[in-house]
C-alpha cells in the first residue's frame, strides 16, 4: 500500500468541535462544553469512501460538518488541495466549497421549499460563476438526467416529488459544481428500504464516473460495509478503530466495534443461531463530562485500572489497522 | 402555463402552482378573509381617488347647511361649520392610507433588516438590538408618542420657522412627518423580535446549511433561504398591526397631537364632532357613529385578512 501522505484527498488533524454552554442574558459566560468532536486524526484516500460509523450522538455528523468548516472547528487542522481550511475565512473559504459538496440526510428538510428543482440545482453554478442563463439551463438539465430524473421536472418544486426523487435532486446540488469530495451525511437513513438500494448504486455510479471522494456517515452496518473501502469507528466524540472494511468486519480489534459488529442480524438462520451478542450495560455518558482515560470505559467489558486514567493512543496495530485501546 | 412535450410523447405542463400561488388561492377562498379585502381594497381605492370620487372639497364650508341629517346632496350630512361628511370621509381615507403605508415602510425598513441580523449573526449585534427593541416595548407606546409631539414637535416647528421655512412649518407635512416617525420608531421592535425569532429556526434548517455548504453568499442565504420562509408570520403581524396604525392615526388626532385641522383625519373628524357639540346634540348621532364605524371597519378588515393570511400561509395545510 502506498504512503497515504502521498494519495490523501484531505486530511484532519487533530480536529476538535465544543458546542459552549452558556449562562446569562447580556454577559453570557460559558458554563461548560458539549465535546461533540475530541480530537480525530485520519486521512482520506483519493477516490476512495472512508464509512463513518457510530451510535446517534457520537459526534459523526458533527465530523462531516466541521470538516467543511459548516461548523468552525475548536481546534485541529483539515488539510485540503494543500490548504488549511481551518484558516481560511469568508471568500477564500467560499470558493474553495466548489471542490467540497455535502449531501444530507433529510431530503425533506434539505430543499428549500419556495424554490424551483431548477433553481435548486443552479444555484451552485450562479454562485460560483460556472453558468448562466440558458448554459445554466442546460446543465441542470444534464444534471437531472444523470441523477436519473426526467430534465423537464425543472420547473417544479420540491413538495411535488418522493423521498427519493428529493434525494435525487440532493445528489444533483451537490454534483453541479463538479466536486472532488463529497460528504454524505446519512443520505440514505430517512428514506424507504426499497429506495435506499438506488440511492446507494447511484452514488457508487458516480463516484466510478466522476472520480469522487466520499466521507460517508451512516449508522446501518450493513451499508457502510458494502459502499465504504475504510470504515471508521466513533464513540463519544472520539474514533476507536480505523481499517480496511474487510478487517472491520473480520477481525474487529476494539470491544466497541465488537459490541456493534455482534447486534447486525446475519442473513442466514444457522449461523444467526450462533450469534453471540455482545450486550453493552448502561448509557452513553453524556459528551460534556466525558469520562477519564478511555472514553468507552464506563461500558467495557475488559475494563482496566489503566482505562480509567490514561487515554489510549490511537496507533497502528500492524497493516494500517488503528485502533485505540489499552487491550489490544 | 406553457406545455412542453416530453420524451414520451405526453404533454406536461411546464409550470407547477407555486407556494405563493396556493397561498392566494386558499386566501380567496375564505369568506371573512374576502370581506376584509374588500373593505380594504375600497379604503385604497377611495385614497387614490379621493378627488374624484369626494362630491365636495374637503374643507370648503358653508355654515349656512351646518349640522345637517343625511341627505341625498350630503349623503353622511354635514359638519358644524357646513363641511360634507363624505367627503372629509373619502379624504380621511388618504390621510389613513398615506401614514399606514408610511408606517409600514419605516417599520418593516427597521424591524426586518434588524431581527434578522439579530437572529442570523447572535452575538453583540443581537444583544444590542434585542435590548433596544425591550427599552421600546417597556416604555408605553403611546407616551413615547405624546413625547415626541410634545417636545421634538414644537422644537422643529420652531427651528423650521426661525429658518425661513414657514410655509412648510405651516403645511401639515411635519404633522404627518411627526406621526409616521413617532408610530415607526416604536412599531419596528415587535417585528423585529418576530423576525429574530423566525430566523433562529430557519437558520438551523438543512436547506440553509446546505446553501452554506454550496458556498452562498451571506446575503444571498439571508435574502433567498432564510426571509422567505421566516416572513410568514410577520405577514399575518403586520396585517394585524395595519389595523392598529389605523387606529393610531385616528386617536393621536383626535387627542390633537396627530394630523393637525383642516387635515381630513378620520381621527380628527371624530374629535371635530365629537368634541364641539355632539355632546349639545345628543341626537346626531351620525356626527360620532359613521366616521366611528368606519374607523372600526377598517380595523376589523385587517384583522379578518391577517387571520385569513394564517390560515392561508399555514404550510401544514394542503389543498
Amino acid at each position: 500500500m502506498a504512503n497515504p501522505q502521498d494519495t490523501a484527498l484531505i486530511e484532519v488533524r487533530g480536529l476538535k468541535k465544543y458546542f459552549p454552554i452558556t449562562q446569562g442574558i447580556i454577559f453570557q459566560r460559558k458554563v461548560a462544553d458539549v465535546k461533540a468532536v475530541d480530537g480525530l486524526n485520519f486521512a482520506i484516500k483519493k477516490g476512495e469512501t472512508l464509512g463513518l460509523v457510530g451510535e446517534s450522538g457520537c459526534g459523526k455528523s458533527t465530523t462531516g460538518r466541521a470538516i467543511l468548516q459548516l461548523y468552525r472547528p475548536t481546534a485541529g487542522e483539515v488539510i485540503f488541495q494543500g490548504k488549511d481550511l481551518v484558516k481560511l475565512q469568508g471568500e477564500e473559504l467560499r470558493k474553495m466549497r466548489r471542490n467540497m459538496q455535502m449531501i444530507f440526510q433529510d431530503p425533506y428538510a434539505s430543499l428549500n421549499p419556495r424554490m424551483t428543482v431548477g433553481d435548486i440545482i443552479g444555484e451552485p453554478l450562479e454562485v460560483h460563476n460556472i453558468a448562466k442563463g440558458k448554459e445554466k439551463k442546460e446543465r441542470v438539465q444534464e444534471l437531472l438526467k444523470i441523477v436519473g430524473l426526467n430534465p423537464y421536472f425543472v420547473n417544479r418544486y420540491p413538495h411535488e416529488f418522493s423521498g427519493g426523487q428529493r434525494q435525487r435532486i440532493g445528489v444533483a446540488r451537490a454534483l453541479a459544481v463538479q466536486p472532488d469530495f463529497i460528504v454524505c451525511d446519512e443520505p440514505i437513513s430517512a428514506l424507504d428500504v426499497s429506495i435506499q438500494a438506488q440511492i446507494i448504486n447511484l452514488l457508487e455510479e458516480l463516484q466510478t464516473k466522476f472520480n469522487l471522494t466520499y466521507l460517508f456517515i451512516a449508522h446501518d452496518l450493513s451499508v457502510v460495509r458494502h459502499i465504504s473501502d475504510r470504515i471508521a469507528v466513533m464513540y463519544l466524540g472520539k474514533i476507536v478503530e480505523l481499517t480496511d472494511r474487510n478487517a472491520l468486519y473480520n477481525n474487529p480489534l476494539h470491544p466497541y466495534t465488537k459490541a456493534l459488529l455482534s447486534a447486525v442480524p446475519i442473513p442466514d438462520p444457522v449461523v444467526e443461531e450462533k450469534r453471540e451478542r455482545i450486550i453493552l450495560v448502561g448509557d452513553v455518558p453524556s459528551p460534556v463530562r466525558p469520562p477519564s482515560g478511555c472514553h468507552f470505559h464506563t461500558r467495557c467489558p475488559l475494563v482496566m485500572d489503566k482505562c480509567k486514567k490514561d487515554d489510549p493512543e490511537f496507533r497502528n496495530a500492524g497493516a494500517e489497522h488503528w485502533v485505540a485501546c489499552h487491550a489490544v | 402555463m406553457t406545455q412542453t412535450r416530453s420524451p414520451a410523447g405526453i404533454d406536461l405542463p411546464h409550470r407547477a402552482r407555486s407556494p405563493q400561488r396556493r397561498v392566494v388561492g386558499r386566501l380567496l377562498r375564505n369568506p371573512p378573509a374576502l370581506i376584509g379585502l374588500g373593505v380594504v381594497a375600497a379604503m385604497i381605492l377611495c385614497a387614490i381617488f379621493a378627488p374624484q370620487l369626494a362630491p365636495y372639497a374637503y374643507d370648503a364650508q358653508d355654515l349656512s347647511i351646518a349640522r345637517q341629517a343625511p341627505s341625498p346632496a350630503h349623503w353622511f350630512g354635514t359638519d358644524d361649520l357646513g363641511r360634507d361628511m363624505l367627503s372629509r370621509i373619502i379624504w380621511g381615507a388618504r390621510s389613513a392610507v398615506f401614514v399606514i403605508v408610511m408606517v409600514m415602510i419605516v417599520n418593516l425598513g427597521l424591524g426586518v433588516p434588524l431581527g434578522a441580523a439579530a437572529g442570523y449573526f447572535g452575538g453583540w449585534v443581537e444583544t444590542v438590538v434585542m435590548r433596544a427593541a425591550d427599552i421600546l416595548f417597556a416604555f408605553p407606546g403611546l407616551l413615547f408618542v405624546f413625547f415626541i409631539a410634545a417636545t421634538i414637535k414644537p422644537a422643529i416647528l420652531t427651528w423650521a420657522r426661525e429658518a425661513g421655512w414657514r410655509d412648510l412649518a405651516n403645511s401639515g407635512y411635519l404633522d404627518y412627518a411627526v406621526v409616521i416617525i413617532a408610530l415607526g420608531v416604536i412599531g419596528w421592535a415587535g417585528l423585529a423580535r418576530m423576525v429574530r425569532a423566525q430566523v433562529l429556526a430557519v437558520k438551523e434548517r438543512e436547506y440553509v446549511i446546505g446553501a452554506q455548504a454550496i458556498g452562498v453568499p451571506t446575503w444571498k442565504i439571508i435574502a433567498r433561504h432564510i426571509l422567505p420562509n421566516a416572513l410568514a408570520p410577520v405577514i399575518v403581524a403586520l396585517s394585524m398591526g395595519l389595523g392598529d396604525i389605523a387606529l393610531s392615526e385616528g386617536y393621536l388626532s383626535f387627542l390633537g397631537i396627530g394630523l393637525q385641522p383642516p387635515a381630513p383625519s378620520w381621527g380628527n373628524i371624530l374629535s371635530d364632532n365629537a368634541g364641539r357639540y355632539w355632546r349639545m346634540f345628543p341626537q346626531m348621532i351620525w356626527m360620532v357613529w359613521i366616521p366611528g364605524l368606519i374607523l372600526a371597519a377598517v380595523v376589523f378588515a385587517f384583522n379578518f385578512l391577517g387571520d385569513g393570511l394564517n390560515e392561508a400561509l399555514n404550510p401544514e395545510l394542503v389543498d
